[in-house]
């Protein structure tokens, strides 16, 4: 099994691997912070792009599925007292209900076009964010509230950071080959094609709702996990967790990495946290940096103009073109007879 | 009796503003097809510089015409800038707006200072009359009467005019109007600069009424549009003002009667339109399905 794994695999395990030195190298307590935020937002990222990239379908809800993994836990956490089994209980809670949610908001409203279902997943998470406001007694409304995660046990207590972070790196890991597999299997191909062309998809004989409700339920669930992380991360959950800007974030996230490469996303977040954390670090500089946004505005913009694959499907496409020349070159005169 | 007529007014020029801003994208979105989700950044830059030329006019009517002179000229760079490279592309559209937003948003705090503006309603709109016991508020008032007026232009316009017709044509088979000596591209421009000021008009209307502008309600009241539209059905005029309305009605009412509803009775408003009738009350048949 392991013979046929393609080139492209050794890379990323090699670069997971060398991921894994960083903390040893610069013991930065805001660095590692920094690193795990991208880690998380990598893989809410990635579960966004099983949707916008594979399936076509653009969402405005996704942030709903990641307050629900956030909530779940620090709900739990708090209920239970810090212990092993709360947090377990929450993690399951988490995946469970945001698959639920998943299928249920799936059924209801996939059948819709673009932009009604951009819509109506908008009505959806902002439904959540109301819930989290008003049922005051579980969440505690706006203020949100603090909470603690149990200890890890031995030396792993002593390094919490660092353990924080090789756990954030091992599901990103993880999530990314899992989704990879999914993405290259033949469901994933079937998904492509409903996003290039739906009505020949049908006329194929493949019934596209089961493929949707699918993708959007395996979307949520990774979603869902991408909240766990986040809240355990930070040991903190308000209300803004459902808020569009985390939908936003991972959309331009996706945007900019690479729409339809699972790579990209993870790309995507790691700019877009380091741009974040150091342009506005910068508005000593020059005050335009406090309002980096413009600039982030502009880059999307331009990226949507003029580079619509993003950093990562760029190179690709360059890379299958350059591979697709080179095969020519070898056997030109078979190919002229074969066409 | 006397406050349903209360609450019901309250409604109806709530429904007015809201139709207000939503009547700029009917005809962007339902239209052209278009999916402006920058709207709600021109709404709120209407809103802004009303409030910057009030302050420098003294003068309402002055500042009602230069926000609609800057909704004009954002209209034309968003147009000319954001929209034409991709006409046809329905996400391309909602990911290159989305960013657009983002750009004026914060390009109003850069421009008029981060922190919330006040507005202030002129003196001959203040103060308000009484009819028994029902309270009318002038501006309210003032409102439901513009609203009305800016419908029945629009709607007299797009249904009897040759702009109109060229418009709705224009719309329907892109080709063929060229193709009878018409610069489409022209006409859209035209089209997207009204609904564009149309925004920044609402945004005028919203800041006395609200005594506050501030950045963040351009993606606040945007979304709201695109809901009434929504509910209204794509490119449907008439469907527009009656969303419009039924958004406001129900906001106001369940604001006072069900106070823990009134942050998702819009939402769970959209949810069964679409659910129910997923083309909206009034579709335009032909243009939405596009």
């Amino acid at each position: 099994m392991m013979k046929h794994a393609e080139k492209s695999t050794w890379i990323y395990l090699a670069v997971a691997f060398l991921l894994i030195f960083i903390p040893f190298m610069k013991d930065d307590r805001w660095f590692l912070f920094l690193m795990i935020q991208i880690f998380v937002f990598g893989i809410f990222a990635m579960s966004y792009d099983l949707l916008l990239g594979y399936t076509g379908i653009v969402s405005f809800g996704h942030a709903m599925f990641f307050g629900i993994g956030a909530y779940s836990v620090a709900v739990f956490l708090d209920l239970m007292e810090a212990s092993f089994f709360g947090l377990l209980v929450g993690i399951i809670a988490a995946v469970l209900i945001g698959g639920f949610i998943a299928f249920l908001a799936g059924i209801l409203t996939l059948r819709l076009k673009s932009h009604y279902y951009a819509m109506l997943t908008l009505a959806l998470a902002s439904l959540f964010m109301v819930v989290a406001e008003k049922w005051r007694s579980v969440t505690r409304g706006s203020d949100g509230f603090t909470f603690r995660i149990p200890d890890f046990p031995g030396i792993l207590g002593e390094y919490r950071n660092i353990t924080m972070y090789m756990i954030c790196l091992l599901f990103l890991v993880l999530f990314f080959f899992g989704l990879r597999r999914l993405t290259q299997s033949p469901m994933g191909k079937v998904l492509v094609a409903i996003r290039e062309n739906d009505q020949r998809v049908e006329s194929l004989g493949f019934k596209i709702m089961p493929y949707k409700v699918i993708i959007s339920v395996v979307s949520g669930v990774v979603a869902s996990f991408a909240g766990v992380l986040y809240a355990i991360s930070i040991r903190f959950v308000d209300t803004s967790v459902f808020a569009i800007d985390v939908t936003l974030d991972a959309l331009l996230m996706t945007i900019i990495g690479g729409v339809g490469t699972l790579v990209g996303p993870i790309i995507g977040a790691g700019i877009i946290e380091f741009a974040h954390h150091y342009l506005s670090g910068l508005s000593d500089v020059h005050w335009i940096f406090e309002r980096w946004i413009i600039l982030f505005g502009i880059v999307y913009i331009l990226a949507v103009i003029f580079f619509p694959y993003g950093i990562v499907g760029t190179i690709q496409k360059h890379w299958v073109k350059r591979k697709y020349k080179k095969r020519n070159e070898k056997a030109p005169k078979t190919d002229k007879l074969a066409s | 009796m006397d406050l349903f007529l209360n609450l019901a007014i309250n409604g109806i020029s709530t429904g007015m503003l809201i139709f207000l801003i939503a009547a700029g994208l009917t005809l962007i979105f339902g239209l052209m097809d278009v999916l402006n989700f920058a709207h709600g950044g021109l709404f709120a830059w209407g809103a802004y510089s009303a409030v910057w030329f009030y302050a420098i006019s003294d003068s309402f009517i002055i500042s009602i015409l230069g926000a609609v002179l800057t909704g004009l000229v954002l209209g034309l760079i968003t147009e000319y800038l954001i929209v034409r490279p991709v006409y046809g592309n329905h996400i391309q559209q909602i990911l290159i707006t989305l960013g657009f937003m983002l750009v004026l948003t914060e390009m109003l705090k850069v421009v008029f200072g981060p922190d919330i503006k006040a507005a202030t309603t002129p003196e001959y709109l203040s103060g308000s009359w009484f009819i028994g016991d029902v309270t009318i508020i002038k501006y309210r008032a003032f409102i439901i009467a513009v609203g009305l007026l800016v419908f029945l232009v629009m709607w007299a316009i797009l249904k009897f005019t040759k702009v109109g017709l060229i418009v709705r044509a224009g719309v329907m088979n892109k080709e063929m109007i060229q193709a009878l000596g018409i610069n489409i591209k022209l006409v859209f421009v035209g089209v997207f600069m009204v609904g564009s000021a149309m925004a920044a008009l609402g945004g005028a209307l919203f800041a006395p009424s609200s005594g506050v502008v501030y950045a963040e309600m351009g993606l606040e009241f945007g979304i709201f549009a695109f809901i009434v539209v929504i509910i209204g059905g794509m490119g449907s005029f008439p469907g527009s003002l009656m969303a419009a309305l039924l958004v406001g009605l129900s906001n106001t009412f369940t604001a006072y009667y069900f106070p823990a509803l009134s942050m998702a009775v819009t939402m769970i408003l959209m949810f069964l339109v679409l659910m129910f009738r997923p083309q909206g009350l009034f579709n335009v048949s032909g243009v939405a399905n596009k």
